[in-house]
C-alpha cells in the first residue's frame, strides 16, 4: 500500500500497541502495528457493469489501478485524503457498494480540474467515471443530496429554461437557496442586492463598481438581473431538453 | 502558423456578455489588431458549463451541438471559444460524437426534432489562446506593441481545461485500449500540456515578463465548486494568489472568466479574513494585450475588473 493510501484503512482497523506478545513471541517494535482484517458482506457485480453502460463510464474497465489519478488530484493532496479516484473505481468494480457509501461524504467534492483525466496512462476518462459512479449510485438512491448537485441543478434548471445563464441570478439564487433571506422585489421577484440579508463579502464586492462609478458594468448586469438574457426560438429545442432529461430521469 | 483559420465562428459564452464583459470587449479589440475575424455566434445557447454534464449527459451534448450545428449553418468548421469552460465542454461533445456513432446520431435526431439542423460535419473548437498564438503569434504582438507593457511581472495563470484533457478533442480513436496507435494523442495545435507558455509568449512580447509560476499556474481555482464547496475553492484561490504574490508578480492575468471570477471573489473573501499575501489583483490576458497596443484602460474596462489593477499598472506608467 502506498504510503498516500493510509487513508483507505479506517482507523478503528488499526491497533497500534506499545507491548505485544503473540503465542508467547514477543513482536514489539517493528511489528506493533496491525490491521484488523476487512469482512466483506456483499457486493452487487452489477453495480461495475451499470457504470460500463452509461456514456461516461465506458472506459471503467481499463483502469489497471495505478494511481496516476490520485496522486495528481488536488483534492486528495490539499484537501482530503479519504478523497481517492482510484479507490472509488476499483470499488464500483468490485461492486462493493457498502465501502462506497461509507466514501459517499466526499466523493462528490471533485472539482473537474480533469488532472486524473488528462494523465491517465490508459486512458481512463477519470472524471467522468467518478462522476457517472455517483450517478449511478444515486440512480439506485445510495447517497443523500449533496451541495454541489443542488448547485449543477439549480444550474442546469436555468440553462434549460432561458438557454443562457445570468451571473447575478446565480449568485443571489444561489445564496437564497443556503438559506439567507435575499430580498425580492414584489412584481418581478427579482432578488434586490444591499436589501435583504446578504454575506458580508458579497455586499462589499457589489458596492465596488458602484463606488467606482462603473455606469456601464452596472447598467449591463442590472439589465441582466431584470430581464434575463435569453436565446431566441428556444421554445421548441426547450422541450426536447427536458424530454431528454425525462427520459434519464435528470429531472427529478 | 495558419493551420486553424483566420476567420472562425466565435462562441462567447454567457460570461462575456454579462459580469466579463471586459474579456468580451478586450479579445474583439485584440482580434482586430492582430487582423483576425471573429463570426459572432448568432443566437447562442450556454454550453452548460462544468454543472449541466453532471446532472444530464444528453442534454449536455444537445445544448452543445445545438451551438456547433450554428456554427456550421454560418459556414464555419472551426469555433473559437475564450472561455476555458466553454472550450472544454465543446471539444468534449465533439470527442463523444466521433467516438461514439450512437451518440452521434441520436444527437442528430434530436437537433431535427428541436428544429435545428442536424450536424453534417463536426466543427472542431480552440480555445482562443491557441487561436491567437497559431494565427497571429508572438511576432504579431511584437510588431503591434505600442506601449510596452515594460516592468510588469505577470503570473500566468492558465486554469485546468485549457491544457486538460489532452485528448478531448482531435484525436478520432476511442481513448484508451490495446492499439497502441489508437491512444490519445494532443492534438497538433495544443499548448504543452503540463507547462503551457502560450500566455507567457504572448505577454513576453508584449514587453512584460513572466514570473516563474508552476505548479499553480495550472492548479484548479475551485471551479464548478466556487459557489457550492467554499472551503475547498478558498483554499486552491489561497494557494495560487500566494504563490503568485511570494514570486514577486504584480498581476495575475487570466484567460477564463470563470476562474477570473472565482480568484476575484476569494481574493476579496481572504483579504476580509486578514490571510496574507493575497492582493495580487487579476486581469485577462487579453487587457494587457490590449493596453500594449495602446488603447486606454477603459477601453479595455480595466475597471470592471474587482480586484482593481488599475492602481499596480498606473504605478508602472501602464494605464
Amino acid at each position: 500500500m502506498a504510503i498516500h493510501e493510509r487513508s483507505l484503512v479506517e482507523p478503528e482497523r488499526i491497533l497500534r500497541k506499545e507491548r505485544l506478545v503473540i503465542d508467547g513471541v514477543d513482536v514489539s517494535g517493528d511489528w506493533n502495528l496491525i490491521i484488523l482484517p476487512r469482512v466483506i458482506n456483499d457486493y452487487d457485480l452489477d453495480f461495475g457493469k451499470e457504470v460500463l453502460n452509461t456514456p461516461e463510464g465506458k472506459t471503467i474497465n481499463q483502469c489497471y489501478q495505478c494511481s496516476y489519478c490520485t496522486s495528481s488530484c488536488p483534492v486528495h493532496n490539499y484537501w482530503d485524503e479519504r478523497y481517492n479516484p482510484r479507490h472509488f473505481i476499483y470499488l464500483a468494480r468490485l461492486g462493493m457498494i457498502d465501502e462506497l457509501q461509507k466514501r459517499a461524504d466526499v466523493m462528490w467534492r471533485c472539482v473537474s480540474c480533469h488532472k486524473c483525466t488528462h494523465r491517465c496512462p490508459k486512458g481512463v476518462l477519470v472524471e467522468e467515471v467518478v462522476k457517472a459512479i455517483l450517478h449511478v449510485m444515486a440512480k439506485r438512491g445510495l447517497v443523500e443530496e449533496y451541495p454541489s448537485k443542488k448547485f449543477d441543478k439549480f444550474f442546469t434548471e436555468s440553462v434549460v429554461e432561458y438557454g443562457r445563464i445570468e451571473d447575478g441570478e446565480l449568485l443571489f439564487g444561489w445564496i437564497e437557496k443556503q438559506g439567507y433571506k435575499v430580498f425580492k422585489d414584489p412584481i418581478l421577484k427579482k432578488p434586490i442586492p444591499f436589501i435583504g440579508e446578504t454575506p458580508e463579502w458579497l455586499k462589499e464586492l457589489t458596492l465596488k463598481p458602484i463606488k467606482s462609478m462603473n455606469i456601464g458594468f452596472l447598467v449591463l448586469n442590472a439589465k441582466h438581473m431584470l430581464v434575463h438574457p435569453r436565446t431566441k426560438n428556444w421554445s421548441k429545442f426547450k422541450h426536447v431538453l427536458r424530454k431528454v432529461m425525462q427520459e434519464e430521469g435528470a429531472l427529478n | 502558423m495558419g493551420i486553424i483559420g483566420k476567420r472562425v465562428a466565435y462562441y462567447p459564452g454567457c460570461s462575456l456578455e454579462g459580469a466579463a464583459r471586459s474579456y468580451g470587449v478586450s479579445t474583439k479589440i485584440v482580434a482586430k489588431e492582430l487582423g483576425l475575424e471573429l463570426d459572432y455566434l448568432e443566437d447562442y445557447n450556454c454550453c452548460g458549463a462544468m454543472e449541466s454534464k453532471n446532472v444530464t449527459f444528453m442534454g449536455t451534448m444537445l445544448l452543445n451541438a445545438r451551438n456547433m450545428s450554428l456554427a456550421r449553418k454560418q459556414g464555419h468548421k472551426v469555433i473559437v471559444a475564450p472561455c476555458n469552460g466553454c472550450s472544454f465542454s465543446l471539444q468534449r461533445t465533439e470527442y463523444f460524437l466521433e467516438t461514439d456513432k450512437a451518440v452521434f446520431d441520436k444527437v442528430n435526431a434530436l437537433l431535427r426534432e428541436g428544429g435545428v439542423d442536424p450536424l453534417d460535419q463536426i466543427p472542431q473548437t480552440y480555445h482562443i489562446l491557441e487561436w491567437f498564438y497559431h494565427e497571429a503569434g508572438p511576432q504579431k504582438v511584437k510588431e503591434k506593441t505600442r506601449k510596452p507593457l515594460r516592468g510588469l511581472k505577470v503570473a500566468n495563470y492558465y486554469g485546468c481545461l485549457y491544457t486538460r484533457p489532452h485528448f478531448y478533442a482531435r484525436t478520432y480513436a476511442h481513448a484508451g485500449g490495446q492499439d497502441e496507435e489508437a491512444r490519445p494523442r494532443r492534438r497538433e495545435t495544443a499548448d504543452d500540456d503540463e507547462h503551457p507558455y502560450y500566455m507567457n509568449a504572448l505577454l513576453e512580447a508584449a514587453g512584460a515578463t513572466s514570473v516563474e509560476f508552476e505548479p499553480m499556474h495550472t492548479q484548479c481555482c475551485g471551479g464548478p465548486h466556487s459557489l457550492s464547496d467554499e472551503m475547498v475553492s478558498e483554499k486552491f484561490v489561497m494557494m495560487i494568489l500566494q504563490t503568485a504574490k511570494r514570486k514577486g508578480a504584480d498581476i495575475i492575468a487570466t484567460e477564463c472568466p470563470l476562474c477570473h471570477a472565482s480568484l476575484e471573489m476569494y481574493r476579496h473573501r481572504l483579504m476580509m479574513k486578514g490571510v496574507p499575501d493575497v492582493d495580487v489583483p487579476a486581469a485577462y490576458f487579453t487587457q494587457l494585450l490590449g493596453l500594449a497596443f495602446g488603447y486606454s484602460a477603459n477601453d479595455v474596462k480595466l475597471k470592471d475588473n474587482l480586484s482593481d489593477p488599475l492602481p499596480v499598472l498606473k504605478k508602472l506608467g501602464l494605464a
